[in-house]
């Protein structure tokens, strides 16, 4: 039996554990309803692509990282905590197969809860008519279809950045309560944390003008609303540049994910 | 019963951090053999099961494996068997025969959970968990079987059947290794004993010679008469 097969299995075990779980579907009904209800309380819906992405990207910067962390942070703590971690140590599984099995599942259900509302949002706003110009002014962007599928495509990145942490999390926690305190924990760290930690470097005197923006590449919150602004909001406007690294943006979301998931890895071999 | 050596320790210990929990353990197991260890509360029995599965590493000394090539080596239930809810005691097994070869209708066949397969377990009775934990321990006819405390907890006819299963297993040429405090039926099943206490095994024989070995008639004695004795001497150890 191959490790490929092995990790099939674990993704197929992950997607029917979701399938079967009614609280799943309660998160892509939530994510859902608060995509329509900021949207029509923003403007943006009769807007259209471009202003949708304006007014979802601060929500979505707590929001994302909320329904990964939802979807992760029991993962393997509860396959400890029932024991079949160390069951699996007896099969040919190693601890990196069985991360991504895991992970690879939970993924694909991310993929469906945040992918499917967004989906449903941009068929909508294509049965709009063309936006009033003077709503585009205030959302600062330009209306194109492809503009939103980057915006989700980003968003759907972000998400998987912090499914791992969330993942991590679940390797780590010895309970399910440490769990909850280390999820919370690490969706503070994410949303807000890093970020204040560098404004009040940059208030301070510490963090120089230009390094800021580089340095906000750290946060993966951070990172996700540069890249957004650079590769969406501001794509059309070569004078709107500038407000985000995308470069280092880009490096900082993969360093989260290749650590996260290197923690996650090293805390199940540890496990027993 | 064989002579083959399947699994051996030599002089193993294990630590948790600064406490030693087992102490320079020499122990074998043979093909086709059931052997038992047997011994009080905390005296080591599933930390070494543990170690002996690979789950744990030992901190001094090896367990080798000696049997023939297999894709999964050790089976291994743990001393309280627990699945994922939402799973069917069927598919409960399918996901673990997907990971090796195997079919869960004659595993599920094999410990008499036929008509329980399509129940969720959630659903199921401690014994039947229990029950569908040894199932899953023989996934893949792995050549050596590790069970903590198969019977713990499960009434007389469940744990007599748990104890005939684990028999057939051990007639198919599995080397079985398990832990218990049943002496009945240690005494019924297992070719070899081996007494553990604080973390070192004091005794390993048959039952004939370890009743022997202790001028004992019955196992249950010989529990009480064996352990009382070794935990006196101890006390009087510390306090000297």
């Amino acid at each position: 039996m191959s490790t490929r097969k092995a990790v099939q299995t674990l993704v197929v075990r992950e997607l029917v554990t979701l399938a079967r779980s009614r609280a799943y579907y309660g998160l892509i009904a939530g994510v859902f309803l608060v995509s329509v209800g900021v949207l029509f309380a923003g403007g943006g819906a009769e807007a259209g692509y471009v202003p949708a992405a304006v007014d979802l990207l601060l929500p979505f910067e707590l929001l994302v990282p909320a329904v990964a962390v939802a979807l992760g942070y029991r993962t393997v703590t509860d396959d400890a905590q029932r024991g079949e971690l160390d069951v699996l140590k007896t099969y040919p599984v190693p601890p990196w197969a069985y991360v991504l099995g895991v992970y690879a599942g939970r993924a694909l259900a991310l993929c469906a809860a945040l992918v499917g509302p967004l989906a449903l949002i941009g068929l909508y706003l294509s049965t709009q008519s063309p936006p009033d110009p003077a709503t585009l002014a205030t959302h600062q962007g330009i209306d194109s279809p492809a503009l939103f599928v980057r915006f989700g495509a980003l968003t759907l990145v972000y998400g998987l950045v912090t499914l791992a942490l969330a993942t991590a999390v679940s390797a780590l926690a010895w309970s399910r309560r440490t769990a909850i305190v280390l999820a919370v924990v690490a969706l503070t760290v994410v949303v807000a944390g890093i970020d204040l930690v560098l404004l009040r470097g940059f208030g301070t005197g510490w963090i120089a003008d230009q390094q800021l923006t580089t340095l906000l590449a750290a946060s993966p919150a951070s990172a996700y609303r540069g890249l957004v602004f650079e590769t969406v909001l501001y794509a059309a406007f070569d004078t709107e540049t500038g407000y985000a690294a995308p470069g280092a943006s880009a490096i900082g979301l993969f360093v989260w994910f290749a650590l996260t998931v290197g923690v996650t890895v090293a805390g199940v071999s540890r496990a027993n | 019963m064989s002579d083959e050596h399947v699994l051996s320790a030599d002089d193993i210990s294990h630590s948790f951090g600064g406490v030693e929990v087992l102490e320079a353990i020499s122990l074998s197991v043979e093909r086709g053999s059931v052997t038992a260890l047997v011994g009080p509360n905390g005296s080591g029995k599933t930390t070494l099961l543990r170690v002996l599965a690979g789950i744990l590493s030992p901190t001094e000394g090896t367990v080798s494996y000696h049997g023939p090539e297999a894709e999964r080596e050790i089976g291994y239930m743990p001393q309280q068997p627990s699945f994922r809810p939402g799973f069917t005691a069927a598919e409960t097994l399918a996901f673990y025969t997907s990971l090796v070869d195997g079919d869960p209708e004659s595993l599920l066949d094999r410990v008499g959970l036929a008509q329980a397969r399509n129940r969720r377990v959630e659903a199921l009775s401690g014994g039947m968990r229990r029950l569908l934990g040894i199932a899953q321990a023989t996934v893949g006819d792995p050549p050596v079987t590790i069970l903590d405390e198969p019977g713990s907890g499960l009434d007389p006819g469940m744990r007599q059947q748990t104890f005939e299963v684990v028999a057939n297993l051990a007639s198919e040429g599995t080397a079985v290794l398990l832990s218990t405090h049943d002496m009945t039926l240690a005494a019924e099943f297992a070719d070899q004993i081996a007494l553990i206490e604080r973390g070192a095994v004091v005794e390993t024989g048959t039952p004939q010679q370890l009743l022997d070995t202790y001028e004992c008639e019955s196992l249950q004695t010989l529990f009480e008469t064996a352990f009382e004795t070794d935990t006196a001497v101890d006390v009087a150890g510390e306090t000297a």
